[in-house]
């Protein structure tokens, strides 16, 4: 999928990333290379023609705090030869919003909405996290499911409608909430489980899995180097499902694909 | 910043409700009555006098100062209340010098060893060198004592009683020791040893509950002894909970420790851990419960000599140091050769 | 959820809110997420008057969108770099402790966690003349401990006693407390804090997971949600104040023999910078090593595989070198 020189199947992925309508959810645990993932689509988009990029504009909404700057202006760098006003406009076609609550992030959205219309430009929205308030909206919502899962519910059909209207794509991650033992099988798709309401993972068209990979004999890395794997589902509209895998390593520069 | 009412200290139904009414700010909350309150979000008049209570002494959240609001202090400051706090001393001169002085007040300390290596003659030796008067450089201190495998032998508190005293008689120099002397006797000394037997660890925390008031009524009380933790924790079916409780029990001592300026001595037994192939002696209770004790102790066989570590210590460095059970009581090892090592660090420290 | 309230802005008076409640439309959520013109008909409020009305809501409560640029810009000229006052220890984190982020050290008990914190706040105190935030939860604090690491670094008194006048301590032992103190800090008493001495560069807590752990399980929801709020608090404190933020963590062991840190899955993604310290034990008794290693076991800035050190426990005093 994000493979500049990806082999044919995985030329589809792109088409429909570029047509817009897609939600992609995006999940792992701790050290999975999820947000190296994420810093390497946030690149793809901003990032000038020239350089392979999409040269569009991105709205990030950041609900952990967890935007770094640093990482994302170094993956910039190497992918522009250190030209500091590529990198400037590259930055400038970023927006980045704060959302401190489920409630706050609804109101962003209806926010971005009516900036939508004004701004053909911005097409994408990245949203990381957006399992960041699952346990306060929880608790808050006391013993009631439906009440602890409205306001996701809310955003869900709104970005929904968003998808629909303005043919924006989301990029979404969302924090496994499990542990998973790399031994286990059984235990890893218990930590796989989508755990978000039903609204969100309907709205879902791509679930992409991170995980980190032992290292086989037969690639072509650097000793000790970690290497992370992406598993993608993807549904369609004709309720057709497909499968496929990537592995892909890290450096300065950002994600590898292997 | 705004502060979420679901940050406060209040329990859970209510701050649904208080949320669900769309009170989701303590900021929300400056403005309101408690009926008002009461009416908004259903709550009782009583929670909803307890819900503005708690976000009044918040100083809600904003400039409004006032209230509780957590007192910090400078480090200098600390410095200065540490100086002023003694240590308790073991009467073992080597473990009081590795230790800075003794086990400190106002700290926790943890000991660790299998059962017979000393750690029940360790408390009862405490409980005494507690009450050593303060002009002998001792804490002059009284002691809670809570004993929940019922090892707690009169007999050897007499015994180390009588040693303590004579020890003291001995090194008395001016009128103010004199006269200290005549209440540090072994009746008074029994009586300032306040013992509670815990059966269950449903009576330990029951018994942990209302200490603080104890404390506050025994303002001179300066050592709590639990002898030990970790019987009344060994069987447990739900391993969650048992965590969760040692886990809370660890806050309370600690926090009693602090704001009573108390010594809290916490035994605790040893358990097998198996890693690979060999086993190893280690506390009991695994990893997380280690972080309970400021300062853990464990005592040892080393062949036929017991032997203590200090094996954690914010302020000292790891050392080993052979000990002695004497019918006297907790002492040196090496007492015949050096015979000026026996005398406590209390009084050369004068 | 923010309740509609007269004179929240031009236009919503008592009567619109009233009009608006009996219609069902209570918080700003409400109103912003109903189709507008169903709910002029239905209250019979003027179109115009309720597009107004959520325009300027939506103005006053939704996020503000901030350049990529800009925030780059700001974070140039704002970020700082404190040394831990340990090379290793700084070499392994990329130049030392970042400001605006939160970094984590966990370990078991012995492990030098604490040690590291002192270290950490005597240099800040010290080296760099800036006030330090010390949050302890466990009574582990030693100020003589501290003033020990002082003498190690000059003979002067006075210069010893501002050090120590820097270091803010706070000593609380559960969750709520330590959420009304990171709330009074970020409003207000952390710039207090800086009166007298230098701005606040450093906040440190030691350790999180003892006021943690005990709300955890059971009513989980509760506990984690409390959770989320602590790391919410520090993570926003630490970029609105540009602050370098250390918690530390205690560990726990899988069946397997297995260290990792402790609280979850879901306080694994809160710090930005994870480093794992250990004793490095001897074969047979427990207490005989002396050796601290350190793996960086997440960073967004090194690329994994951890680099390893060890360090004698002397560490602990920053002026001694250790390989």
């Amino acid at each position: 999928m994000f493979p500049e020189n990806g082999g044919p199947r995985k030329v589809h992925l792109i088409a429909s990333i570029l047509c817009g309508n897609v939600c992609i959810c995006n999940t792992g645990v701790c050290v999975s290379g999820k947000t190296e993932l994420l810093y390497h689509f946030l690149c793809r988009c901003i990032l000038p023609q020239a350089a392979g990029g999409l040269e569009t504009d991105v709205m990030f909404v950041d609900t952990d705090y967890s935007l770094d700057m640093l990482r994302l202006v170094g993956i910039l760098d190497s992918r522009l030869n250190r030209d500091e006003a590529a990198l400037y406009s590259c930055l400038s076609r970023l927006l980045v919003v704060h959302c401190s609550s489920t409630s706050h992030l609804l109101l962003t959205l209806h926010f971005l909405e009516t900036s939508l219309a004004s701004r053909p430009s911005l097409s994408f929205l990245l949203i990381d996290s957006i399992s960041a308030f699952y346990w306060p909206d929880r608790c808050e919502g006391g013993a009631s499911i439906a009440k602890q899962e409205e306001k996701l519910g809310k955003c869900s059909d709104l970005l929904g409608r968003l998808l629909r209207d303005y043919r924006i794509t989301v990029f979404a991650t969302c924090h496994a909430i499990r542990s998973c033992r790399p031994s286990s099988a059984a235990a890893s798709t218990e930590s796989d489980r989508p755990y978000l309401c039903r609204p969100w993972q309907r709205l879902v068209t791509h679930r992409l899995l991170c995980s980190q990979q032992e290292v086989a004999d037969n690639m072509t890395v650097a000793v000790g180097q970690q290497v992370f794997t992406v598993h993608c589902t993807s549904s369609f509209s004709t309720r057709t499902k497909a499968y496929r895998s990537n592995s892909f390593y890290v450096l300065d520069g950002g994600v590898t694909f292997i | 910043m705004q502060r979420p009412v679901s940050s406060l200290g209040l329990s859970p139904s209510v701050k649904v409700k208080l949320v669900n009414s769309g009170l989701q700010f303590t900021a929300d909350l400056l403005h309101l009555k408690p009926l008002q309150l009461s009416k908004d979000t259903g709550l009782s008049q009583q929670e909803a006098l307890e819900v503005l209570q708690a976000v009044k002494t918040d100083g809600g959240g904003d400039e409004a100062r006032g209230g509780r609001v957590p007192a910090s202090l400078t480090a200098l400051e600390l410095l200065q209340q540490e100086e002023e706090m003694r240590s308790i001393v073991t009467f073992s001169s080597q473990l009081d010098a590795a230790l800075g002085g003794g086990i400190p007040v106002g700290k926790s300390t943890e000991i660790c060893g299998v059962p017979g290596v000393g750690k029940t003659q360790l408390c009862l030796q405490l409980s005494v060198d507690v009450q050593v008067p303060q002009s002998f450089g001792g804490v002059g201190g009284q002691v809670i004592y809570i004993d929940t495998e019922g090892s707690f032998l009169v007999q050897r508190v007499i015994d180390m009683a009588t040693a303590a005293v004579k020890h003291c008689s001995l090194l008395v120099e001016d009128d103010e020791q004199r006269v200290a002397m005549t209440t540090f006797t072994i009746e008074n000394i029994l009586s300032n040893i306040f013992l509670v037997r815990c059966h269950d660890y449903v009576e330990l925390l029951a018994e942990l509950h209302l200490l603080p008031d104890f404390l506050s009524d025994h303002p001179k009380s300066r050592l709590l002894v639990i002898d030990s933790v970790a019987c009344l924790f060994r069987q447990f079916d739900d391993l969650s909970l048992r965590t969760r409780l040692l886990h809370s029990l660890t806050q309370q001592l600690i926090a009693m420790a602090t704001r009573h300026h108390i010594a809290v001595v916490i035994t605790n037994q040893m358990t097998t851990r198996l890693r690979g192939s060999h086993s190893q002696l280690v506390p009991a209770f695994g990893e997380s419960w280690g972080h309970a004790p400021t300062i853990r102790l464990l005592l040892q066989w080393a062949g036929s000599r017991r032997m203590v570590a200090i094996y954690k210590s914010p302020c000292q460095m790891d050392a080993t140091i052979q000990y002695q059970i004497t019918s006297e009581g907790f002492r040196d090892a090496d007492q015949p050769e050096q015979s000026q090592s026996k005398r406590p660090r209390t009084h050369t420290d004068q | 959820m923010v309740v509609l309230r007269e004179g929240m802005c031009p236009g919503l008076d008592e009567n619109v809110v009233r009009d608006l409640r009996a219609a069902d439309i209570k918080t700003v959520e409400d109103l912003v997420s109903s189709d507008i013109e169903e709910l002029a008909l239905k209250c019979s409020l003027s179109y115009k008057t309720l597009f107004a009305i959520r325009r300027v809501l939506l103005a006053q409560h939704a996020a503000f969108p901030v350049s990529g640029a800009d925030l780059y810009e700001e974070l140039l000229s704002s970020t700082a770099i404190l040394s831990t006052g340990n090379p290793s220890l700084d070499k392994l984190l990329d130049s030392g402790l970042y400001t605006g982020e939160i970094t984590e050290l966990s370990g078991g008990p012995g492990s030098g966690k604490s040690q590291v914190c002192f270290g950490v706040a005597v240099h800040v105190s010290y080296h760099l003349k800036q006030s330090v935030i010390y949050i302890d939860t466990t009574g582990g604090l030693t100020a003589s401990r501290l003033l020990q690491m002082l003498q190690t670094e000059t003979s002067n008194t006075e210069e010893q006693m501002e050090a120590l006048q820097r270091i803010h301590i706070f000593r609380l032992f559960d969750v709520f407390s330590l959420l009304d103190c990171l709330y009074s800090l970020r409003s207000g008493r952390l710039q207090q804090a800086s009166v007298g001495g230098g701005s606040v560069k450093a906040v440190i807590v030691d350790s999180v997971s003892a006021v943690i752990s005990p709300v955890l399980g059971g009513k989980q929801n509760e506990g984690m949600s409390l959770m989320i709020q602590v790391a919410g608090a520090l993570k926003t404190m630490a970029k609105d104040f540009n602050v370098a933020v250390l918690v530390t963590n205690h560990v726990t062991r899988s069946d397997n023999g297995e260290v990792r840190p402790g609280l979850g899955v879901s306080w694994s993604h809160i710090p930005r910078t994870r480093v794992l310290l250990e004793r490095v034990e001897g074969a047979g008794s427990v207490s005989c090593s002396s050796f601290r290693s350190a793996t960086l076991i997440k960073s967004s800035r090194q690329v994994l595989p951890m680099a390893l050190i060890l360090m004698p426990s002397a560490v602990l005093i920053p002026s001694e070198e250790f390989c």
